[in-house]
Order: C-alpha cells, then structure tokens, then sequence
C-alpha cells in the first residue's frame, strides 16, 4: 500500500500513443528530440506509454523523418489518447512539462 | 501569397469577447448558466487554452480518426470477433455500451454549455469541438452495437438504457445529470472536463482498450481508444479555468466541485470499469487488474495533474485508496447475485483459476469474497441454484444509488452513513457519497433511490415482476449466469478427480 499513497510523487511526463506507426515513431523522436534522459516505453498493446522526467519536446521534423512521409504536428492528436503532465502545442514541436516540480 | 501560420492567427481569431452595448454583462453571460463566480469578464480574457485547434483542422484530424475507425470494424466485420468471443467479453460490451453511448449525448449538452455561456473565449472554442466530439462518441458507440442487435437481443440497450429506470441507469443519470447537464460552464469544465476526463474515461477507454486488444477484439479496442483521442484535447478545458479560478481567490469553490466529481465518478468506474476488468475480461487475457489500472492512471496521471494546477489532495484520498481492494469485488458479486435485473449475462468469473489470479492480484481475497462464492459454488453443486438467486433488494446509497457493500468474512464491516434531513432518512454507502450530499442538499433531496420507489409504492406489484417491468427489462433481456454454469461443472470435475 505504501507504494500507492506515494505514486503520484513523480515527475513524468509524456504522451500515451494509440498503437501503430505514429506511436512508434514518436517514441524514436522522444529518445532523438530529448538527448541526454532515459526514456521508458510502456507497451499496454493497445497503447505506448512514452515517459520522462521533468520534460518532453516532440519535435515535429524528427517524427516526420521516422514516419519517412510528410507530417503535421496536430496529427498527433489522430493517436494522442492521453499524456502525463501539461502540453504545449506549436506549430513545429510539442513540449510536456510540469508548473510544479515535486 | 504565403498562408498565415495556425498560431498567428489562432489568438486573434477566437478572441471574441465584446463589451455588450444592449444588455448587461449577466444578461448575456447569466451567472448560474456560465458559472462565472462573480469575475468580471475582463479577467476571463487570460483564459489561455494549451491545447490550440482551429476548427480547419480539427474537421481534417476528426475525419481522418473516424476513417481509423470506421476501417478497422469493416476489415474485421467477417473474423466473427464477436460470436467467437468468450461469454465474459460479450458481458463487457453489453455493459459498457448500455452504460455510456446515451451519457455521449449529455456529454454533448455539457459542451454546449460551455461553448455558449463560458466567459473566456478560449473556453468556448474548445468546447465548440468539444460538443462535436461527444456527438461523434454517441454515434459511434450506437453504430457498432446496433449490428450486434440482431445476434443478441440484449444489444437493445446500447439505445434504450437512457430511457428507462432501469437501476443502474437510474444510477450513471443521477451522476450524469448532475456533473454535465445541470450545471454552469465553469462547474460543468471542472467536473466534467477535468475530473472526469482527464481522470477517470481513461480507465474505461484507455485501460479497458488494452484488455480489448488482449482479447484481440481489435474493432473495440480502437474504437474505444480513438474516442479518448478526442477527450485527451477536449479535457484540457478545465486546467486554464483552475488557472483563473485561483488567481481570482476562487480556490476553495474549484476544489469543492473538483473533489464531488471526483467521488462521484469514482463510485460508478468501481462498478462499471472494476467488474469488467477484474471478472468478466477472460481471465486468460487479464494482464493489470482494476487496482493496477487505477494506479496507472488515476494515481500516478491524475493526482499529480491535480497537484499541478494548484489543487489538492481531496480530503478523503486515503479512503478511496483503501477502497481499492474491494470495491470491484463487492460490485461484481452484486451484479451476478442479482443478474436477473441486469441486461447483460453477467460471469461469475470464480474458477481455480479466476480464483488463484484474484488471490494474486488482491491478497486476502480467498478469506473475504472468495467464502461467500464457496457458499454459492457449493449450492449451485448441490443442485439448489434457488439459493443463488435474490430475495430481496439491495439497499442502495441516496448519492451514488449503488448497493451499500463492504468485504464480507470475518472482518465484516458493513456500514451505513444515514442521514436526517428535513424529516427524510437518507442512507449513503460512504462518508464521500455522505458529504457529496451535504454540499448541496436541496439539489439532491427530492430524488428517490429505486428502494425508495418500492417503499413509496411506485412500483407495482412490489415483487421482482413488479421490478423488471419498471426497469423495462423485457423477456430476452433479463440477465442469467453469462457461461449458464458451465464454470460449476468443472469445480465439480476438479473435486470428483481430487477425491479419486
Ligand atoms: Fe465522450
Ligand atoms: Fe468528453
């Protein structure tokens, strides 16, 4: 039990991916798009759950290169089914954070 | 000529407040429909939304989810995913879809709300595509089970739930109405929205997606999965509101709302999503229990998302936590008692080795739940399954109108909350559900439980007749034991080979 009163001190953050090319290819950008932070991939079947701490870019060129086709970044929401943490959304790239670090 | 970038010109377009000339200010925003606590609508101009989607964009993202969708079903529709499917699985849908495509369009409603009556402008660009989307969940989830009408008449209530009195959509329209329907928009963005959407429908459509896939029932599992796409965006309505909320001291307003909602969904997941992921998912195909999903999600994603925006903790956290380990269970075993006022087959979901991953998953299940399925097991080997069946009624919560339970064994320890209020006794499952009711009471006071109903002489004659037909549970619906106590004989095998 101590284990769960204590689970929601953390600091991941990160997008919850539909199976299939789009999800695969975002966690390639996130270990590109992120240098330096270890990634965890979750793989629930129907989904991927893509985390680090702290903070997250998805760049929207690196995904494009992984998907090897032309990409826009709200197409990310065709997949995006959840996140951890709080999202910013701009043209060329997509950033998870926190406001409050815990 | 070169086009503008979306977020150029994103800003400016949905910046679309005005300082009304012929009305007042409440004429046009009336404080109880917009919520707007008594801030001013210059404060709501900060509103900024982190989830940006012009409506462009949104037709070409939506139309492409519902081309995912659409594609999958029809690709799978001659692989007889549904015929070939464990009974346990087939209980899943029928739940799921009886409980939720009508909610879709109440959903809806609640969008519009705020798509109309919320002050800041972000706010209602959102929930303009907010209110198509929650259209788009009710057609999907009524379009799929509609083929499946014909196979299996239960399928019916994919439509017709909402329509009826039936127990436990007297009971999903009690929490329904209260946190999308009936409320202002900021009350409506921080329950609604942020309570329930950015916590709780990613248990039963993102946790449940993924016993879908292990299933291989891929036609739901993407259905499902595609729907929370849409809440993921639309959901992020109710962060930016906490953001103006607290700067404009309305912290303690947002919290009260915030912690309602938040009990209140929890107790219908713990019936709905709990007993399809810990009983009627084949136990084979059931890799994270119900606790582990709540963990996942509720716990690890949506505390701390709570946390983040400057709330707190509700005050009764530790309690839901402990509940955990038995919620599902308790809930679970009143549906299959009473599974003739169902309208799914409901599994028992007790065989060795149902029993042996539920020991696993929650220890100390075999000492508690597991002795009242002995005495039900043992009967129904017996040859005296009458004594499998009900005889009286549950006694239901005046809040979230589910049975009061707890962990049956030697630690029994049910309890009632009761209340007085006005000369009217009023019994709740849990101090939550309690204090849900104290925040409000005239808005809950009026409505009658189904006990209530019987003891009022609404339902007539007052016996279990009486009841399916108020519950408009038609002959071919009524449910019954979802393996027709198939699971009994192998016990009896076991036990026969054993003794061998
Ligand atoms: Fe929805
Ligand atoms: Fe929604």
């Amino acid at each position: 039990m101590s284990d769960i009163s204590q689970s929601h001190i953390n600091n991941k953050v990160g997008p919850v991916m539909r199976q299939g090319d789009l999800a695969n290819a975002v966690a390639e950008a996130a270990e590109i798009d992120n240098p330096g932070k270890a990634i965890t991939v979750e793989d629930k079947l129907a989904y991927l759950r893509i985390q680090t701490d702290g903070e997250m870019f998805l760049q929207r060129q690196t995904i494009e290169e992984m998907l090897g086709r032309p990409f826009s970044m709200n197409e990310l929401e065709v997949d995006l089914a959840s996140f951890a943490g709080r999202i910013d959304t701009k043209a060329d790239y997509v950033r998870f954070h926190h406001a409050l670090v815990l | 000529m070169a086009l503008l970038g979306r977020l150029d010109w994103y800003n400016l377009a949905r910046t679309t407040n005005w300082t009304p000339g012929s009305v007042t200010e409440d004429e046009l925003f009336p404080p109880d429909m917009s919520g707007s606590m008594g801030i001013p609508l210059s404060k709501w101009e900060s509103y900024d939304e982190p989830y940006k989607q012009t409506y462009p964009e949104y037709v070409k993202v939506q139309r492409e989810k519902d081309a995912g969708a659409y594609s999958v079903k029809a690709a799978l529709e001659r692989s007889e995913i549904y015929e070939k499917a464990d009974p346990g699985w087939q209980a899943v849908l029928k739940l799921h879809y009886g409980a939720f495509p009508r909610a879709e369009y109440s959903a809806s409603t609640a969008e519009a709300r705020m798509a109309r009556f919320g002050k800041a402008p972000g706010m209602r660009n959102m929930a303009t595509m907010g209110m198509l989307d929650e259209m788009r969940h009710a057609q999907l989830q009524l379009y799929f089970p509609h083929e499946l009408c014909p196979k299996d008449r239960q399928f019916d209530w994919a439509h017709k739930s909402g329509d009826t009195n039936h127990w436990a959509i007297v009971a999903a329209r009690h929490l329904f109405d209260d946190m999308m329907v009936t409320r202002g928009a900021s009350e409506v963005a921080l329950g609604l929205t942020f309570a329930f959407e950015t916590g709780f429908t990613n248990m039963q459509f993102l946790g449940l997606a993924a016993d879908a896939a292990e299933v291989g029932d891929w036609s739901f599992s993407n259905m499902i999965s595609s729907i929370q796409t849409d809440e993921s965006r639309h959901a992020q309505i109710g962060g930016p509101l906490v953001a103006i909320l607290l700067e404009n001291g309305k912290k303690e307003e947002a919290q009260r709302i915030v912690d309602m909602m938040i009990w209140r969904a929890w107790r219908l997941f713990s019936a709905v999503t709990g007993a399809a992921m810990d009983y009627f998912t084949p136990v084979a195909d059931r890799k994270m229990s119900f606790k582990e999903f709540m963990l996942e999600w509720i716990v690890s994603q949506f505390e701390r998302a709570l946390l983040d925006l400057g709330l707190d903790k509700p005050w009764y956290w530790d309690q839901l936590v402990a509940d955990l380990d038995h919620a599902s269970h308790a809930m679970q075993m009143g549906f299959w008692f009473w599974r003739p006022i169902m309208w799914w087959n409901n599994p028992a979901g007790v065989t060795a080795e149902d029993r042996a991953w539920l020991e696993e998953k929650y220890p100390g299940w075999s000492e508690s739940f597991g002795t009242v399925w002995d005495v039900i097991t043992d009967n129904l080997l017996e040859g005296k399954k009458e004594r499998t069946y009900p005889e009286t009624l549950p006694m239901l919560c005046n809040m979230c109108q589910l049975p009061i339970a707890s962990v049956p064994g030697p630690a029994w320890k049910v309890r009632d909350f009761p209340l007085e209020y006005k000369g009217r006794s009023y019994h709740f499952c849990s101090e939550g559900c309690q204090w849900c009711f104290e925040q409000e009471p005239e808005r809950y006071a009026g409505h009658l439980s189904l006990i209530d109903r019987f003891l009022a002489g609404h339902i007539q004659p007052p016996n279990l007749e009486g009841a399916l037909n108020y519950m408009s549970l038609a002959p071919g619906e009524i449910g019954d034991d979802a393996h027709n106590y198939a699971w009994v004989e192998t016990i009896r095998a076991a036990r026969q080979k054993a003794a061998a």
